[in-house]
């Protein structure tokens, strides 16, 4: 058969679609026409393996098909070049040989004059080829152009799924996020494999610390039920299309390319199926990375959201514990320490509840909320033993906290015990040196400076180098001292002195062993403990870090200087301190000392000068209480140093500075009041108070002078309510005053009116401790005896009495007082004849006193005690003295004694 | 500038198509039953319309109409182009201009009720809220589209907040039942209109937490991540945290380039720099007065 039959032959088979048939008649062409050179045989050639290669195609032997394929593209003419190279490249495509693959679609893309559809499918071969053979960011191009050109949307999405992994493995972050809108409006985003991918991409990101690329990759990825869900609808709707299709007639390769789509599809969600939940910790991980990049908010909803969902498991405490953070970093606190709160009273044994208390102690503990810290002892209390070391650190850390709670507070006993428990059980934590120290400053502040001692001792033999090794030396000075172990804190001082010369606490040193000094006795052979004692003083004054510590050195000098009459020295050292400290000086209390030395140098009007000056410029700061010192100085002075007619020219000097005083000066002006009142008298003092109390003036403008007269004036009204918000004032704002005690005055007769003993007793014994027996003090003596005689404690009532005639400050009607007392107290025991004999000395030794109130009713309790003993006539001569007595005769209480006398000499008549 | 002019010449086509559609206007007249004819519009005699269908005009009475199809030929690329460039007044022009001879039938329900959606948008992006909020009231009034209704109840809502009518925005979000069940899982226009609102009230770290549920639980919603992590970005400027609204404009800059939000982030990023200048001039004067 000749060549032409041979083709027709073929052509006619082919037209038929008997393909295989084909097969031998167009290989026995090429065989006789492929040495031919002229054009026409090598057109037939060429054409022939065109035909041979689809019939192949069509039988599907795509290697047979392929092979002439490579021979056809060459040789030439190569007039169906692209169809070839785009067959060739479907043949590699089911051997799955992406590198010829890419070789062909390149070589079909380099082509001139390509139709639209060839550069789609050389796009999409080309693009796949190199996804295939992980060439990720040269795969992204060609697959852009094929999802741009592809009119089946399945096409489009399988592109777009294949995209976005190759940015995810390309590390392409920007150009995968500008992808992100166009995928999450279509389905691809359900794609198993590529949600996988991004979940791994985050993962990978976040723990290189690429925080943002990390949250924008996990906030892509969809929930696990989602993403079955739609696989499981999608191979449904793949299945069912499949199954139509394959009635209606579609080809073996088609069919096989769905089939493979399924199982790809079956496959990825079997991985999925296999994984564990991944949801929460997805979340939790983007609520770490929203912190992390300070989106507290946007971590703080998820946080809450896994802890809502699950309150008891781990994710879900973590959580708990993260959102807590976040609230604190949002200042949110309320909300968190209501979370924490609420926690705790869950799982007092929940895993973070340590962690959880520790954070809002501290946080309470730094705002000095110290309330609220030492509220959450029972939180605290209710804590389970551990032996994790990370827990014991912690409860250690927790009771460091709950003690400086206490101690801020002055809870100074509850602060020990805390500190006691870090030292008795928790010895391998940090805090046990800190707390040894603290421990001892508990037992200090108490008074118990025996006990404090061994505190500070001991810190100082166990802590090498300690941050409180030089304060506990200082400490141990103070309780030595306290024990009036005054030898051996003196040499503490001064190894301190010498040990620590630049330390803060050196000026206070100085300060107590001037202290020590100044109270020896000077003798023969040491004559000159005060002017040691000043030496010290004045380098306290030099050596001092803040004003309160020079003032002390020099007030203190100034007091020594007082006892040696040495006043031009106290005007010196004033001077200094005050240049020394300029503006941080206490100006107000240094002009006082200037002006009393100026008295005593005779210098009366210019120490009235420079207190008027001093009011003037610092009157106005209720804190400069030295300004209150020298109101009742000035008083004093005109008192004792001023005529009538100089104390007139003062008053009428006030009179004009009150007029002249500028309006905003509201403090000055109360001051100006208070001193003006005080120098006309008592009475109009006690009139101002009560005037103050009527007008409830903002007690922001008081100062210790006049808050001392409403004190006064509340107590002799008996306003129980002014009483406690006067003291409550008074105590928080003036705690050093030398006034004070007019706060505990008001505060004890406050109690009394309530008939809280115990209270009244509580407030005298914190007055005393501060004030002892100074002259102003002998009512709070009177009152404690008062009140245990009430509480029928007449033992502890009469030794209290006592103790009134044992200070000579006192003498005077308090004297009297005292001892009609303690014949009450014998009275009331029985002891009838030591409470006639106490009531005798009352009339007998202090007739005069309260113009002959005391011995009239000494005479009155005498005479009753006479007739309970049996002694009427007795006690019928002790009323006639009485009535005799030139100091008790005109007495009220003499006229009732005659009346009842007549009666009775009546009846005996 | 290239963009620009290929933008012009597109809008030049837009309004072109427009004009040419004015003398008659093609429509689908749909009657109760279903009964519905192709034709051309005529004209307007009060409460009667003229319809052609080729003969004779009939005449028809507006209200019993139940909707008007309208053949309107917008060069939807155009406008998508533009959009994309943000010139939202132009878009805004030729579409006015586009709708115009439709105008004297916009009591009758129609097909025009999108585009006046879309107007709305650009009202509002524009911030006329005004004419967003006069649209709105239109468009929430046909109740043919829910979704298109709920979209222009979210409108109003926004176009009250943005007038600083709070008292009646809060009023509206209580008769939509949007002021309850802000929980996580609410709807995010619900979350952001309610976190404006309280924005405007100044509750900001109430408003916050509302923006941070829409950012944290619909990060795939296309519609809402946008808008809401510029919320964000505001928020946290009045909270006075910058280094936050920082973090998130830094993102918006990344993830929505070229967007409108993406325009008025960098405009906030300048507020917030200048914000935090004065904050740090002033913590520095604190100090040296310290």
């Amino acid at each position: 058969m000749g060549i032409t039959d041979l083709v027709g032959s073929a052509d006619r088979m082919l037209q038929r679609g008997d393909y295989r048939a084909a097969l031998p008649a167009l290989q026995e062409v090429i065989n006789r026409t492929a040495s031919l050179t002229d054009p026409q045989g090598r057109d037939t050639a060429q054409t022939c393996r065109f035909q041979l290669a689809r019939a192949y195609y069509q039988v599907g032997d795509t290697t047979a098909g392929v092979k002439i394929l490579e021979e056809y593209l060459a040789n030439e003419p190569c007039k169906e070049e692209r169809v070839a190279l785009r067959m060739m490249a479907q043949g590699f495509f089911d051997t799955q040989d992406w590198a010829r693959i890419e070789e062909i679609s390149l070589r079909l893309l380099a082509m001139s004059n390509l139709e639209k559809e060839d550069i789609y499918n050389g796009n999409l071969l080309l693009g796949q080829a190199r996804f295939r053979q992980e060439k990720w960011a040269e795969s992204v191009e060609p697959l852009s152009v094929a999802a741009k050109m592809a009119k089946e949307p399945r096409i489009v999405g399988l592109c777009q799924i294949m995209i976005v992994r190759a940015l995810v493995e390309a590390e392409s972050w920007r150009e995968l996020f500008g992808w992100i809108p166009q995928i999450y409006r279509t389905d691809s985003k359900y794609d198993i494999t590529l949600n996988l991918t991004l979940m791994k991409a985050g993962k990978a990101r976040f723990e290189d610390g690429d925080y943002l690329n990390a949250l924008l990759l996990y906030r892509m990825v969809l929930p696990r039920e989602e993403l079955l869900n739609f696989a499981d609808s999608n191979l449904q709707e793949l299945a069912v299309k499949l199954e139509a299709d394959m009635k209606r007639g579609i080809t073996e390769a088609e069919i096989e390319e769905r089939r493979n789509e399924i199982t790809d599809i079956q496959e990825s969600k079997k991985t999925l199926e296999e994984l564990p939940p991944y949801e929460d910790e997805v979340t939790f991980r983007i609520g770490q990375i929203y912190a992390e990049v300070k989106r507290y908010w946007e971590g703080y909803v998820l946080f809450d959201s896994l802890y809502q969902k699950d309150r008891n498991s781990e994710i879900g405490e973590a959580s708990m514990l993260q959102s807590v953070l976040i609230l604190y970093d949002v200042e949110q606190i309320n909300r968190a320490e209501e979370r924490i709160l609420l926690y705790l009273d869950e799982k007092p044994d929940g895993q973070y509840a340590r962690t959880l208390l520790s954070m809002m102690l501290r946080d309470n503990l730094i705002k000095q909320n110290f309330d609220r810290v030492i509220a959450m002892r029972s939180n605290l209390d209710v804590l389970p033993a551990t032996s994790d070391p990370d827990e014991l650190s912690l409860q250690a850390d927790l009771h460091y906290m709950m003690a400086f709670g206490y101690f801020q507070n002055k809870d100074y006993k509850s602060a020990g015990e805390q500190f006691s428990i870090i030292i008795d059980n928790y010895k391998e934590s940090s805090h046990l040196s800190d707390a040894i120290y603290y421990r001892g400053m508990t037992y200090m502040m108490r008074g118990d400076y025996a006990t404090a001692i061994v505190d500070f001792r001991r810190y100082q033999a166990e802590t090498e180098y300690g941050e409180h090794l030089s304060a506990a030396l200082f400490r141990e000075g103070v309780c030595l001292f306290g024990m009036e172990q005054v030898a051996d804190a003196e040499a503490a001082f001064t190894r301190f002195i010498d040990t620590y010369p630049e330390d803060v606490l050196i000026a206070e040193a100085y300060g107590m062993r001037g202290d020590i000094e100044a109270a020896k006795e000077a003798t023969n052979d040491d004559p000159y403990t005060l002017d040691r004692a000043l030496a010290d003083y004045r380098k306290g004054i030099d050596k001092a870090t803040t004003s309160l510590q020079a003032s002390y050195a020099a007030f203190q000098a100034a007091k020594v200087y007082k006892l040696e009459y040495k006043w031009q020295e106290v005007i010196d050292l004033m001077n200094y301190y005050m240049d020394r400290w300029e503006e941080d000086a206490n100006v107000a209390e240094a002009v006082f000392w200037i002006g009393q030395a100026q008295i005593e140098l005779g210098q009366v009007q210019d120490a009235i000068t420079a207190y008027l000056d001093a009011i003037e410029r610092f009157g106005n700061d209720p804190q400069q209480q030295g300004i209150d010192k020298i109101i009742l100085e000035l008083v004093k002075v005109a008192d004792f140093h001023l005529s009538e007619e100089d104390r007139d020219a003062l008053t009428l000097k006030l009179k004009l500075n009150l007029t002249n005083i500028d309006a905003r000066f509201e403090v000055l002006r109360l001051r100006l009041q208070v001193a003006q009142a005080l120098l006309e008298g008592d009475d109009i003092a006690a009139a101002l108070g009560a005037e103050l109390l009527e007008d409830d003036i903002d007690l922001a403008l008081t100062t210790p002078a006049s808050l001392a007269l409403m004190c006064d004036t509340a107590v002799a009204t008996g306003d129980t309510e002014e009483m406690q918000r006067l003291y409550d004032y008074f105590v928080t704002n003036y705690e050093e005053s030398e006034l004070l005690w007019h706060a505990y005055r008001a505060k004890t007769f406050k109690s009394l009116a309530e008939n809280n003993y115990k209270e009244v007793l509580w407030t005298i014994d914190e007055a005393q401790s501060m004030f002892g027996a100074e002259p102003f003090m002998g009512w709070a003596q009177i009152v404690k005896a008062d009140t245990e005689y009430k509480m029928e404690d007449y033992s502890e009532a009469e030794a209290s009495y006592n103790m009134v005639m044992g200070v000579p400050e006192w003498r005077g009607p308090l004297f009297a007082e005292a001892m009609f007392g303690m014949g009450n107290c014998r009275q009331a025991v029985g002891d009838l004849e030591a409470a006639h004999s106490f009531y005798q000395r009352v009339y007998l030794l202090f007739k005069s006193y309260s113009d002959g109130d005391w011995a009239a009713k000494g005479y009155l309790a005498s005479a009753d005690v006479l007739i309970k003993m049996g002694r009427e006539q007795d006690a019928v001569n002790t009323l006639k003295a009485m009535l005799e007595d030139p100091y008790t005769n005109t007495n009220p209480l003499a006229e009732q004694v005659r009346i009842q006398l007549k009666k009775n000499e009546a009846y005996n008549d | 500038m290239i963009k620009s002019v290929f933008s012009l010449a597109l809008a030049g086509a837009f309004i072109l198509g427009a004009a040419s559609e004015a003398a008659s206007l093609g429509a689908e007249l749909i009657m109760p039953g279903g009964r519905s004819w192709k034709g051309q519009l005529v004209g307007r005699d009060g409460d009667w319309i003229e319809f052609s269908t080729g003969a004779n005009p009939i005449r028809v009475g507006a209200s019993t109409i139940e909707e008007l199809i309208f053949t309107i030929n917008i060069d939807q690329e155009a406008l998508n182009e533009m959009n994309r460039n943000r010139e939202y007044e132009r878009v805004i022009s030729a579409l006015n201009r586009t709708l115009a001879p439709y105008s004297e039938y916009a009591d009758i329900p129609s097909n025009l009720t999108q585009y006046n959606a879309l107007l709305m948008e650009l009202y509002y992006k524009i911030k006329n809220y005004d004419k967003t909020l006069e649209l709105a009231k239109q468009i929430a009034a046909d109740s043919r589209d829910e979704e298109l209704r709920d979209k222009s109840r979210i409108y109003q809502v926004l176009s009250l907040i943005e007038s600083g009518r709070s008292d009646e925005a809060e009023a509206l979000l209580t008769e939509f039942g949007w002021s309850s069940d802000l929980g996580n899982d609410a709807a995010p226009e619900k979350l952001y209109v309610t976190s404006k609102l309280l924005l405007l009230q100044k509750q900001y770290a109430e408003a916050m937490e509302l923006a941070a549920k829409i950012v944290a639980f619909n990060s795939q919603d296309p519609e809402w991540m946008q808008p809401a992590e510029l919320l964000c970005a505001e928020i946290y400027t009045e909270l006075g945290m910058y280094d936050s609204a920082d973090e998130v404009i830094r993102e918006i800059s990344l993830l929505y380039k070229n967007t409108n939000e993406d325009d008025q982030a960098q405009q906030l990023k300048i507020r917030v720099d200048e914000l935090r200048a004065v904050k740090e001039l002033d913590t520095a004067l604190e100090s040296e007065e310290i």
